[in-house]
């Protein structure tokens, strides 16, 4: 047994945990507004003003999907960089840099959020401190700058830290000259590829046009535009929340099944096809968007299906690494060699169990980006359905999990309560089936999300199977699952924080793949090409959109003032009383 | 590169089932002739929507035989028109606009859905096949009164739509001895021919009229009636047109001070 992470790296580890720590506050709150809208939604219990839903689903999405997610995925590359290429960073100041710039953007951005939460919110920056415009703001609803301040200082910490990667491995490569990255070293720089590309988009829409526009600056913006720019990176965040995960299935699952990875080089091509295709297929999440052409629909339709085929490649190495794991075991037969997994070992069974939402969730997501299929989908209870089972249970639960294996490693502590990790992680599984098949069910027939009441005065939905009063207690249920997992995860972090005086039982060494990096061409290391190749690809896919966009309302639109979202309706009246008068004169 | 024998099969297995989706959403959007929401429209300034021949007045519209256009403009947090009126078995395009943030245009549990975003006109077309009524609302988030923003579509059988409006207007005073004039105008914003009788009461006196209003046309009827014979005092007026009615009172006044013509629209 090798040194534990703590001992051997303990100024990486230390960062590691900071990164840990802000992930599971944000991980908390948003776990807390999960089931506050989980009751709410379905009118069981409304304690809140169905206005500050919105401030409560704003603080979901960019406590869970923004902080929750990255803030762990920089933790987690972190250790994974450190502890593969076996060196640390070149600087740790800046290392600590980052990690500032994104704890204080996150801290901004929160409390514009929270604030919405105040009777009277306080003046900052010439505007009322609030930003209940959800985590994909829309212009022209408009947030107090301090948001989008917030979200840009975040996002440019994530690029430091990708470059602070980056220089590791520099320095590692001018130490170690002529070797093959280490494969987790691989998979970091390349996720961290597909960021600095994809992210393009909404750092030149918050820069160049949101920020300016509420600061007052720019009288006007493109709507279209900005919601374009941010779909740029929209797609493409939705894998980085998946690639730490994947990190994760392929280096610490087929440990944990017993075996080894099953192939090396095929690692290394999931990891560049997502650097490929992850960037250049935004446009289906804008199926239903005016101004954007058909034929571009159509390509991002094409580039989608592709992007399945890492997914694929995923399914079968992961699940051919437990099976070697597993027969290594002794488990023996067409099928049984599945009870000879460590099914009581919650780091395996909470991976095992995200990787199987995970299957099922692609599913859904093939019928999203169908360009046809998805009118009927599109913004219905059937999308947060896929959110959960994605990054909701395939990214949190294995990060759930991989806490489970790692966290000892950072703390040098024993886990606390296995057994309770244990059934957290089932437990959360339960919860998820609940709550997704609800709003699957529900989505088909027509609830919308992001809605405090979906229940409308000119109709009834008509649910062929069950009820809606079913299907509500169903997403109740499953909410409340979750939520009771998620605060069982914390507390179990926290007392395996504090349980000092206690040796992990953790083996930190990840054996080599079975099919190594021997047998994968060189090719697959020459960054700088899949990169170049990348870069064309997303210009293929988006100059010519863009540019129609562009040409049809101008780079900044047409007089479209902000509206900044507000628990009064003031504005509203005015604006009404406005357009009243136009109508009588 | 070294691959294992089953990836190979798996690999070209997911290949076959990717190309295979393709195949089918492309067969699926083109070949079964539905037609995607795409930039055909034109854009419109929302500050400009007032004075737009479309959007100034939110409305369905007949284009051409068993065809209709209907505008609408989203706004928070309603639709207009509201109702919007259709005919069933005929082909219905929507042109979707928004006067101030991005909101949706979703019919609950139909492929009716579009995205009205500020500047653009979203364009579907929909045909109906049954008389009903369906709730339409915004499933996009689009401030503190987002659920409340609905609408309804009101789909009627072929027969009883008609773009018909009724409008009529006396003087709201006359004294006595002198005529009573009821204008009545009738529009017909259908393509076809109107063919249509005109009812009218003033007090206790009745009129009828046959008309025919062309296609996209108006036509105005008079009735006259004497207000000596109705005598001094307030007397209620209907004009009625099909199903449309319009109501109203005319005085005749003895004073011959107050003799305004202002017109008396209900
Ligand atoms: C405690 C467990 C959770 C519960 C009870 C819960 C509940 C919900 C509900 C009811 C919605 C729909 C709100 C609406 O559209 O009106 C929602 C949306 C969403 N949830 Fe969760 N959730 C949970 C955990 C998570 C996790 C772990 C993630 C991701 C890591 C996540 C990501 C999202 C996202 C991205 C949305 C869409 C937000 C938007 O539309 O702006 N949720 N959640
Ligand atoms: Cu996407
Ligand atoms: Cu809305």
């Amino acid at each position: 047994m090798t040194a534990l992470f703590v001992d051997e790296y303990p100024a990486e580890a230390r960062l590691v945990k900071a990164a840990f720590l802000s992930s599971f506050i944000a991980f908390g709150i948003g776990a807390l507004f999960g089931i506050i809208q989980a009751l709410h939604r379905t009118d069981i219990f409304r304690f809140i003003d169905s206005i500050k839903y919105y401030t409560v689903l704003t603080g979901h999405g960019v406590f869970l999907v923004i902080a929750f997610t990255i803030f762990f995925l920089v933790g987690l590359y972190q250790w994974a960089v450190t502890d593969s290429l076996e060196r640390g960073p070149v600087d740790i100041r800046f290392t600590w840099f980052w990690y500032g710039l994104m704890a204080i953007g996150s801290f901004l951005a929160a409390i514009s959020i929270l604030a919405g939460f105040l009777e009277q919110p306080p003046m900052v920056l010439g505007a009322e401190l609030r930003a209940n415009v959800l985590f994909t703001f829309y212009a022209p609803l408009e947030a107090n700058p301090l948001y989008y301040i917030g979200l840009a200082l975040f996002l440019v910490g994530t690029w430091l830290a990708g470059i602070d990667w980056f220089r590791t491995w520099w320095a590692w490569r001018d130490e170690n000259p002529g070797e093959r990255i280490p494969l987790r070293t691989f998979m970091v720089l390349t996720t961290m590829m597909m960021f600095f590309l994809g992210s393009v988009g909404v750092i030149v829409s918050i820069l160049v046009f949101i920020l300016p526009w509420s600061l007052e600056i720019t009288e006007s913006l493109n709507p279209l535009l900005t919601r374009t720019l941010f779909w740029f990176f929209g797609h493409m965040i939705v894998y980085f929340w998946l690639l730490p995960a994947y990190l994760l299935w392929y280096s610490v699952l087929p440990k944990l099944s017993g075996g080894r990875l099953f192939s090396d080089p095929l690692a290394r091509v999931v990891f560049i096809l997502f650097v490929l295709l992850s960037t250049p297929v935004g446009i289906h999440h804008q199926y239903m968007d005016p101004g954007i052409a058909e034929g571009f629909k159509f390509i991002a339709m094409t580039n989608t299906m592709f992007l399945l085929l890492p997914s694929f490649l995923t399914a079968f190495t992961v699940v051919a690494s437990m099976e070697h794991g597993a027969r290594q075991r002794g488990g023996e037969g067409r099928f049984n060699w599945l009870q000879a997994l460590p099914w009581r070992n919650p780091a395996f069974t909470g991976m095992a169990l995200a990787g199987l939402v995970f299957a099922f969730g692609g599913f859904t997501g093939i019928v999203n980006a169908g360009m046809n299929i998805n009118y009927l989908v599109h913004n219905a209870l059937w999308i947060p359905g896929h959110i959960h089972a994605q990054v909701g249970t395939a990214t949190a639960l294995t990060l759930m999990a991989g806490s489970y294996w790692l966290v000892p490693q950072l703390t040098g502590n024993r886990l606390v309560g296995r057994q309770v990790a244990l059934f957290q992680v089932v437990l959360w599984f339960v919860g998820i089936v609940f709550m997704t098949n609800s709003m699957f069910r529900a989505g088909l027939v027509g609830v919308p999300r992001r809605t405090a009441e979906p229940q409308y005065q000119g109709f009834e939905y008509d649910v062929p199977v069950g009820s809606m009063g079913e299907l509500n207690a169903q997403l109740a249920l499953g909410g409340t699952l979750l939520f009771i997992s998620a605060m069982l995860f914390l507390v179990l972090m926290l007392l395996t924080v504090f349980n000092n005086d206690s040796e992990p039982i953790v083996d930190g060494t990840l054996p080599p793949a079975l099919s190594g990096p021997e047998d994968s061409p060189q090719v697959l290391d020459n960054l700088r090409l899949w990169f170049g190749i990348a870069f064309a690809l997303v210009v293929l896919a988006y100059a010519l959109p863009l540019a129609g966009i562009v040409a049809q309302s101008g780079l900044f639109g047409q007089d479209i003032p902000p509206f900044p979202v507000s628990s009064e309706a003031v504005m509203y009246l005015e604006f009404g009383l406005d357009y009243v008068g136009a109508l009588v004169t | 590169m070294r691959i294992h024998q089953y990836e190979k099969i798996w690999i070209a297995g997911a290949m076959i089932l990717i190309v295979g989706f393709i195949v089918t959403i492309t067969y699926g959007s083109v070949g079964l002739g539905i037609t995607m929401i795409g930039d055909e429209e034109e854009t419109i300034a929302p500050d400009e929507l007032n004075d737009d021949e479309q959007f100034g007045e939110p409305r369905v519209e007949q284009v051409g035989e068993n065809e209709y256009a209907a505008y609408v403009v989203a706004q928070t947090f309603i639709f207009q028109p509201d109702p919007i009126e259709i005919p069933a078995n005929n082909e219905i395009t929507f042109y979707v606009t928004s006067r101030d943030v991005i909101h949706g245009f979703y019919v609950p549990g139909t492929n009716i859905n579009a995205m009205a975003i500020p500047g653009q006109v979203a364009e579907l077309t929909v045909e109906f096949d049954e008389p009903g009524e369906h709730g339409l609302i915004c499933h996009e988030y689009c401030g503190s009164g987002h659920h409340t923003m609905e609408g309804l579509i009101v789909v009627q059988s072929e027969d009883e739509f008609d773009l018909t409006e009724l409008s009529a207007e006396t003087p709201d005073t006359v004294a006595p001895g002198e005529q009573i004039q009821l204008n009545a105008t009738v529009e017909n914003g259908q393509l076809e021919p109107l063919e249509t009788t005109v009812n009218a009461e003033i007090g206790d006196q009745t009129f009828q009229q046959d008309l025919t209003v062309d296609g996209k046309s108006t036509q105005n009827v008079t009735f006259t009636a004497d207000s000596t014979q109705l005598g001094v005092g307030e007397h209620d007026w209907t004009v009625t047109v099909d199903d449309y009615e319009e109501t109203g009172t005319v005085e005749v006044v003895s004073n011959e001070t107050d003799e305004q013509a202002g017109g008396d629209e209900s």
